[in-house]
């Protein structure tokens, strides 16, 4: 009886997984995964319609591009777990590295083998106020004043998190002429009046828009103007400092994986499409910042205002140093953020 | 104060307990539940389809289905071989074994997921060996599903062994002595005498099993269209500020949940009597 | 008569307690034997080792000529009748005593019609014809107990073992269903082997008795024997008890009510 019931749960275990084997493995003709960062949505959505037709007419071959979308460092965890991402598109060249050290999917050097550092388009972080910006917000120093709350991610977990804690750091660097306590009480007085940390920069916009939290959010450029045309350009405003970050978002074809999908030649086309015009126009157009300027619409171009931006590589000394100097176990941001709370 | 049943507490103290239950669950249940579908339905019936008709909204239900048509089965059996095991055996582990049933209840479903990616991921035990093989299991259906019958697998065992427990072992003995065989009497005796109970598990686990986030959103990995499922596809919609849509997916899983419940009330009220015999000894 | 079960030499434990202790014990064909001894004494479990429902540490069980061994529980053909009946409480009385009939393996089974002739033959032998339809949670426990008897007699045993077949019952109805049992047992022939803790019921009962205490056999004889010459001061003793410790309220209850 009970040798009869153990070959039945055999049975239907075996099924089971055939079950979800056919599943799995039921996919079109060619499939890339691009494992992304969380903002990115709208703006993959329509590049990938774009290249998919595109390859379809220089090659007659199908191919469809599944996204996955998260929290730039939590993306590159799973893509380290195994996650089989033909190409990663992430918030921070720092996570790709991860990836290349941790995993040796791709190698060190990966930067190089694109223009422009590898990165197609870049973005940098403003803020998003209430219509009639009632707190007066004109600068970052405005964020440290008493009573302002601000909604910013935790940069534990968000890629846009980091970028927002530079551009705050860039701005108090260069007001007080490079002194590091002041700059240091400044980023202490900062996140002093954030309620909460939210764990990517998706969230905290809902917060922030959604749930009516904050006097102020820290964002994304991109998603700042997708804010407005989401809520309205009746209810927010966007406010931007005197100066800020240059965002670079960095892509990259994760090497071991397109070997074992034999999608080496699409993943290295779908990348090289975002660097031609018609890429670089639909991210303009979704108010991301091309490295092509001429091949976006002047409408597009003219809500992106040129303005002082900082340079992880130049200002910062690149990622692995300003990641071991301010975010690390116990570096500055848990200094800073621990004496406040 | 006049006393008016035998329990004695007065009728204020009962109207009162009435009355907060009710309060508390209008506020609770019934309040959150109606809320769902007016923002589902906010922009008007035309949009509320629109959104369900979204091609990646369909995958995720197809995947959800799968899921619970895979894990649902899979825990009925291994719920009724452990309450089989646990109630009509003595051997030894067995308290270890009733203890590993109720482990699911006790972890965090999160921890649950990340116990699979230790497992099967690509830095995890078997990562090296499964990759080598050409098997997916994180980050794919498999994965989906193995998190999905960890966090459900107490739901059947938990209904049955009480009962198995209290109706002993006599009726097997009695149908052995008569001349079935094993398969004979546990077709015959043993599942007729449980069949409502393991309903009930069932109902309970496919609940759960559709509706769970935490255990799955760890090994999904996200793919849209192929490895999220409903609860996960409201988050993303959520998160676009998709609003009515994220709403109207909230309502298949919330109409999901009412049907069970109202399959489980049916079943409650077709079958009172035989509940309650097979419940007498 | 021939000898229809010999047990040679049981022993059977518990975890490190001995329950059965060096048992041996003859069972004529078409006998009515009782095994009878204060609760603990192993007669349940002596009574469950025939039936194959426990298994012996040592020694054996033979039907006739033939090692229980060698059989499987099926191929023993035992009536078991259980304590509380064990009647399958989802089935109507029909189905209950056709059980055995529909669980034998297809080559062996007989027709569908056969199986409701020969459940009817049944009922009128308990007595019971008209009540085929009911669940048994709809019967009195004398009903019960002579369904579960039916039941057992379905499968046309080579013998038929009671547990305690009054047990659940109060003392008016153990009366008139002991009666009955003994008639029953006439008509039929079946060697049959109850375990009781009443002597009244197995001296009234049963051709021969088995005295049981603390897991050995201490006396088997007829009643007269053994109430004209216990063997030792255990018997005696057990003999001069009228109500021992074991006697279910039931029995106690309606004494209460004759006046001293």
């Amino acid at each position: 009886m009970r040798f009869t019931t153990l070959k039945t749960a055999g049975t239907v275990a075996a099924l089971a997984l055939t079950l979800a084997a056919t599943v799995s493995f039921a996919k079109a003709d060619t499939q890339l995964l691009n494992v992304s960062y969380d903002p990115t949505r709208e703006l993959y959505k329509a590049i990938n319609e774009a290249f998919a037709a595109d390859w379809k007419t220089k090659t007659g071959e199908v191919v469809t591009i599944n996204q996955s979308h998260g929290g730039s460092g939590k993306q590159a965890r799973a893509v380290i777990d195994g996650l089989k991402a033909d190409v990663v598109t992430l918030a921070l060249a720092g996570d790709i590295d991860t990836i290349a050290s941790k995993a040796k999917l791709l190698p060190q050097d990966w930067a190089k083998r694109l223009p422009n550092n590898s990165t197609p388009f870049s973005s940098t972080i403003v803020f998003l106020v209430k219509k009639g910006n009632p707190k007066g917000i004109k600068d970052w120093g405005d964020l440290a004043t008493e009573g302002t709350q601000v909604i910013t991610p935790n940069p534990k977990t968000s890629g846009g998190a980091r970028w927002n804690f530079l551009g705050a750091w860039a701005w108090a660097n260069k007001s007080f002429g490079g002194d590091e306590a002041k700059t240091k009480s400044y980023i202490a007085a900062l996140y002093k009046n954030v309620p909460v940390l939210d764990t990517g920069a998706r969230g905290s916009t809902t917060t922030f828009a959604q749930r009516g939290i904050g006097d102020v959010l820290i964002s994304w450029e991109s998603n700042a103007w997708l804010a407005l045309d989401e809520f309205g350009a009746d209810k927010f405003e966007i406010v931007y400092p005197s100066i800020s970050i240059n965002a670079e978002t960095p892509v990259a074809v994760i090497d071991v994986n397109v070997k074992a999908n034999n999608t080496e030649k699409q993943a290295k086309a779908y990348l090289d499409y975002l660097f031609t015009a018609p890429a670089q126009k639909i991210a303009a157009h979704l108010h991301y910042r091309p490295s092509d300027p001429a091949a976006a619409d002047p409408a597009d171009l003219a809500k992106l205002p040129k303005f002082d931006l900082v340079s992880i590589d130049k200002d910062f000394g690149g990622w692995s140093k300003a990641q071991q100097k301010f975010f690390a176990e116990g570096a500055i941001f848990d200094q800073l953020y621990k004496a406040t709370n | 104060m006049p006393r008016t049943d035998p329990i004695g507490e007065s009728r204020l103290i009962q109207w009162v307990l009435i009355g907060i239950s009710l309060t508390f669950l209008a506020f609770i249940v019934f309040l959150p539940l109606t809320l769902v579908f007016v923002e589902a339905l906010r922009k008007g019936f035309g949009v509320y389809l629109a959104a369900l008709k979204d091609a990646e909204t369909w995958a995720a239900l197809r995947l959800t289905l799968t899921v619970a048509a895979i894990s649902v089965p899979l825990n009925a059996l291994f719920g009724i071989c452990a309450a089989w095991s646990v109630t009509k055996h003595n051997f030894a582990g067995k308290n270890l074994l009733l203890s590993l049933i109720d482990l699911p209840f006790s972890v965090s479903p999160v921890i649950s997921g990340l116990i699979y990616v230790l497992l099967f991921g690509a830095q995890g035990w078997f990562g090296p060996w499964l990759r080598s093989h050409h098997v997916e299991i994180i980050f794919a259906v498999p994965g989906i599903v193995l998190a999905t019958t960890f966090v459900t697998f107490p739901f059947v065992a938990r209904e049955l062994i009480p009962l198995m427990q209290a109706q002993g072992t006599e009726e097997e003995e009695a149908s052995l002595s008569l001349g079935a065989s094993g398969l004979h009497t546990f077709w015959h005796v043993t599942l007729p005498n449980i069949k409502w109970a393991l309903l009930y598990g069932v109902l309970l686990c496919n609940a759960r099993a559709m509706g769970e986030f935490g255990a799955v959103s760890v090994v999904s990995g996200h793919v849209r269209g192929l490895t999220n499922t409903l609860p996960l596809q409201i988050e993303i919609l959520y998160n676009e500020y998709n609003f009515t849509a994220a709403f109207a997916v909230a309502t298949l899983l919330a109409s999901l949940a009412l049907v069970t419940l109202v399959l489980k009330t049916i079943l409650e009220w077709r079958y009172a009597d035989q509940l309650a015999a097979s419940h007498k000894h | 008569m021939s000898v229809a079960v010999h047990i040679r030499n049981i022993e059977k434990r518990f975890r490190e307690q001995s329950v059965l202790h060096n048992i041996s014990l003859t069972v004529e064909g078409g006998e009515l034997l009782a095994l009878l001894g204060p609760s603990g004494s192993g007669k349940t479990t002596l009574l469950r080792t025939i039936a194959g429902l426990e298994f012996q540490d040592g020694g054996d069980v033979f039907f006739g000529d033939i090692n229980a061994r060698q059989l499987t529980l099926r191929e023993r053909r035992i009536g078991f009748v259980f304590q509380h009946y064990a009647l399958f409480r989802h089935m109507t009385v029909e189905d209950n005593i056709a059980f055995g009939l529909r669980a034998r393996p297809r080559s062996q089974r007989p027709s569908e019609h056969d199986i409701r002739s020969r459940v009817f033959e049944l009922l009128q032998l308990v007595q019971l014809d008209g009540l085929e339809k009911r669940y048994p949670a709809q019967l009195s426990g004398g009903q019960r107990q002579r369904v579960a008897l039916a039941r057992a007699l379905g499968i046309e045993p080579r013998v038929l073992l009671l547990d305690e077949p009054f047990g659940a019952l109060d003392a008016k109805i153990r009366k008139d269903l002991r009666q009955w049992l003994r008639e029953l047992h006439q008509r039929t022939g079946h060697t049959t082997v109850f375990v009781t803790h009443d002597q009244e019921e197995a001296f009234e009962l049963a051709d021969r008795v088995a005295i049981l205490n603390g897991g050995r056999i201490e006396q088997v004889g007829t009643p007269t024997q053994i109430r004209q010459r216990p063997e030792n001061t255990f018997v005696a003793d057990f003999l001069g008890q009228t109500a021992t410790e074991a006697t279910p309220i039931a029995q106690i209850l309606p004494m209460k009510r004759k006046p001293q």
